[in-house]
């Protein structure tokens, strides 16, 4: 039998998605827990989140934060760095530290039947750590190490030096791994110092999705965190980067056959009055694999194998960027085409473009809501930004809501082709004269740590 | 515990040989439709490799009734995500989207398996070229360490050998792919008899088999095609290659031919490498990156396909380290354990690690399917979770001794990947 396979057929029915419900609480100690039970597997994960990311390294100390949290689970409580590290793995539970620029998270996905061990493990890390020296001096030379290693990907290359450009005189400006100039000077108080300072209950908060009940939950956590006597935390001088007139900047790098591109401009916190209006701009120019910029650019020239954009939020700042990484020889029609699609964004967008984000967005919420870890990304977005309790619940009806005006006004006062900040990192023989060719601001070259040639 | 992963399935074979495996998982709405076609790198010849993942891109290109570009959007708008990859033994393709959608993607999959060449033009063929040159660039050539894999496969395995060349294909093979191969390939390879689809998720079991006969039945069985044929020659002594890169760090790579995919060896191949670098209590990791600090990192893991598998040790050396330093410290842990073994301790634990990585891998249902058609493809039995668990629990550690003696006497491939020589000239 011959089917019909002309038109895509439609969706069968509606499906029903009901949103898991998270709780919050405070345990003993004062430390503020987001909770949501989640029976389906027989699986816990945990995530501490220490306010204490990059953006508190002291000036001239950049990557105490990242070096600490490294640290923090090299030994604690009765076991050194190698003991330590045996009991997680006997247990099956996955171990994972990582800093970025506002937050450390120290997670862990375990069996439920290993919860509580492993909770105890992760209570001695955050609260004994030993710090003994011996440790520091090898992570310390191991980070010095890892720096340098990085000054050859070209993609960190270029997204590190971005960010120092448009995050200048900020606490954003410095990678979370530091400057080797920096790491140098850093000694063993410094990181213990650190600790002292950031991890503590009221500046901290967990994070618990799994296979458990609550009233179960509550008595482990006060069983093995423990309240600590503390200073007030202290706050940080304001955020204090200004947006900048359209620039050139250019890294060289021997023999690269591509272009890193990186393109952008700092924009504001993340907000939830225009949050949704410029996810769906940003989704039209590119978001998404069917945006403009991916469709023109890979799907039309061939020039790349992939180009985004996004609108990116620190806790305290936000930017947008375009990044794309090109074949050497394509790069200055690359941006002239990027360019042109910024300008057709201003001049257009056609109903057909907001409806299918609209409907992106609206369609794909429940599988938002599948892995524990998944769940923990969403209730730490919520955390971190402060946004309200019910934001997951509104969530379909701001994006169904949100109106051609709206979005027009986004693409018109947040996108700014006059502050756009252009970094290129290739081969200057080959990239150089195609830049000339395309602009007649300056083009200043750096070196890959970002510093004027 | 394990009972957890002894999964309810229906498998059905339609009438073109298209094997289809149902799952159902009402957690969540969502649907996950997962095709493979056992065809992969291997299947291409010397001159003309990268075709199979070339496919990867043109199966996006839009079929006789989806045009360019809407492949992608079909699916996006529905709200699901999709992709493709491509590996030395097959293709496969995924999405996940709301279950309410799951007639689209079969609608979807099936014009291009039985409607692809309709529509296929040199103007596609060439823009995908362009493509996959930068993706063969940004991925590889542009990488620091980038063309280690392929330097270490095309060593490894001798010229005739299937896997002697890289899955993206060498890039003068690339630039001169032509339209006839393209669709003799593709007539080839892409037919219902040679695939594997899994259907998981949110469905009842008769409604979602009655839509895939809906689409997939009318498309015809492909003719057979002679299979993949290894040569039997080996390494037969130690090879060693210098790189020069654009980095500061060097790098050694050590690689031996070793067992293949879900082969009992297989198995034990993957606890030795946990024991080797697994954690900071891995016999290497401690060794080199603790206590002699000698190494920024080391890892290993064994690499295992259809015909055949290879173990590789990789390590960064820190710098002022020489690499033949490094080496040597490598064999001086190796010899240990090809000597006296390891404890019984250092086993339970990775067994422990990979018990528990079994039930974390249930979590997605995305992966879950791919898993799932990996079986049905590989062992020919979608539900193998338990057994494949059991390759791990009936070992004991007395067998990775075994193992590090039947392999690591064995000849290998030494690559250095080494800061390019600065040139002073001006």
């Amino acid at each position: 039998m011959q089917i019909n396979r002309i038109n895509p057929p439609k969706n069968n029915g509606e499906i029903k998605f009901h949103l898991p419900r998270f709780t919050r609480f405070k345990i003993n100690n004062g430390m503020e827990v987001l909770f949501l039970q989640k029976n389906h597997l027989p699986i816990i994960k945990l995530s501490l989140q220490i306010n204490g990311g990059s953006r508190f390294d002291p000036n001239g100390k950049s990557g105490l934060s990242f070096l600490t949290s490294l640290l923090i689970s090299e030994g604690a409580g009765e076991y050194n760095s190698l003991q330590l590290d045996d009991e997680i793995e006997s247990l099956g539970t996955l171990y994972d530290p990582s800093t970025d620029n506002d937050v450390i998270k120290l997670s862990m996905i375990t069996l439920t039947e290993k919860f509580e061990r492993s909770l105890e493990l992760l209570s001695l890390i955050y609260q004994e750590p030993i710090f003994s020296n011996d440790d520091f001096l090898r992570e310390k030379k191991k980070l010095l190490s890892k720096i340098i290693q990085n000054q050859n990907e070209p993609d960190y290359v270029a997204t590190t030096n971005f960010d120092k450009i448009i995050f200048n005189n900020s606490f954003y400006e410095n990678s979370v791994i530091g400057k080797t100039i920096d790491v140098n000077t850093i000694t063993n108080s410094d990181v213990i110092n650190f600790h002292k300072k950031y991890f503590v209950p009221s500046n901290t908060k967990l994070i618990v999705v799994g296979n458990i009940a609550q009233a179960e939950l509550e008595s482990i956590l006060n069983k093995y965190f423990i309240s600590v006597e503390i200073d007030e935390v202290e706050l940080q001088k304001a955020f204090s980067s200004k947006l900048q007139k359209s620039k050139f900047y250019f890294i060289h790098q021997e023999n690269a056959t591509q272009s890193e591109i990186r393109i952008g401009h700092l924009s504001n916190k993340r907000s939830e009055s225009d949050y949704f209006a410029k996810v769906i701009a940003n989704s039209i120019l590119g978001g998404q694999f069917s945006s403009r910029l991916n469709l023109n650019l890979r799907e039309a020239k061939g020039f790349t194998y992939g180009i985004q954009s996004a609108f990116y939020y620190y806790k305290e700042i936000g930017y947008f960027e375009i990044s794309t990484s090109v074949n050497g020889k394509d790069t200055g029609e690359s941006i002239s085409e990027i360019q042109k699609e910024i300008a057709g964004l201003k001049v257009e967008i056609k109903d057909d473009e907001i409806d299918f984000v609209k409907s992106y967005f609206i369609k794909r919420f429940p599988a938002m809501f599948e892995t524990n870890s998944q769940i923990t990304v969403n209730l730490s977005t919520l955390l971190k930004f402060s946004l309200s309790e019910n934001y997951f619940d509104n969530y379909i009806e701001r994006i169904t809501n949100c109106s051609r005006e709206e979005i027009e006004e986004i693409i018109k006062n947040q996108i700014k082709p006059d502050n756009l900040i252009y970094l290129v990192v290739g081969d200057r023989e080959i990239v150089f004269p195609q830049l000339k060719k395309i602009t007649d601001l300056e083009i200043v070259e750096l070196d890959v740590e970002g510093n004027r040639v | 515990m394990n009972e957890i992963l002894n999964i309810k399935y229906e498998k059905h074979v339609l009438e073109n040989g298209l094997e289809v495996v149902l799952y159902q998982d009402k957690s969540l709405p969502i649907v996950s439709v997962n095709l493979w076609y056992k065809v992969g790198s291997a299947n291409e010849v010397d001159g003309k490799t990268g075709f199979a993942h070339l496919f990867e891109h043109m199966m996006f290109q839009g079929s006789k009734n989806v045009p360019k570009e809407k492949h992608f959007k079909f699916i996006e708008e529905a709200g699901g995500n999709l992709n493709g990859s491509t590996s030395l033994d097959r293709t496969n393709y995924y999405e996940t989207l709301p279950s309410n959608s799951l007639e689209l993607a079969l609608w979807l999959e099936s014009d291009r398996m039985g409607f692809l060449l309709e529509s296929l033009t040199q103007d596609k063929l060439d823009n995908q070229k362009d493509v996959v040159m930068n993706e063969r660039r940004q991925r590889y050539d542009n990488q620091p360490y980038g063309l280690a894999w392929e330097i270490i496969f095309s060593n490894l395995f001798p010229k005739k050998h299937p896997y002697h060349w890289p899955t993206i294909g060498w890039m003068k093979d690339i630039e001169k792919f032509e339209l006839d191969d393209v669709i003799d390939f593709f007539k080839k390879y892409y037919s219902p008899n040679n695939a594997s689809l899994v259907v998981a998720g949110d469905i009842e079991y008769n409604s979602a088999l009655q839509l895939v006969k809906k689409y997939f039945d009318e498309i015809p069985k492909g003719k057979p095609f002679a299979e993949v044929s290894v040569t039997s020659e080996i390494l037969t002594e130690n090879k060693k290659i210098v790189h020069q890169d654009n980095i500061q760090l060097s790098k050694i790579y050590l690689a031996w031919e070793t067992a293949k995919l879900y082969d009992t060896d297989d198995a034990t191949l993957d606890v030795l490498s946990d024991i080797l670098t697994g954690s900071k209590n891995g016999r290497l990791f401690q060794s080199l990156v603790f206590e002699k600090q000698i190494a920024q990192d080391i890892s290993s893991f064994q690499y295992s396909a259809s015909l055949t598998g290879m173990f590789i040790i990789i390590a960064t050396a820190k710098p002022e380290v020489s690499l033949d330093e490094l080496k040597a410290g490598i064999e001086e842990v190796l010899a240990e354990i090809i000597e006296n073994g390891i404890t019984e301790k250092e086993f339970n634990r990775a067994i422990n690690t990979v018990k528990s990585s079994f039930i974390y891998s249930l979590q997605n249902l995305n992966s879950l399917a791919n898993q799932i058609n990996n079986y049905n493809t590989n062992l020919g039995e979608p539900n193998s979770f338990i057994p494949d668990l059991e390759r791990f629990q009936k070992l004991d550690y007395v067998s990775i001794k075994i193992a590090a003696n039947k392999y690591f006497n064995n000849p290998y491939v030494e690559l250095h990947i080494v800061p390019k020589e600065v040139n002073n000239a001006n």
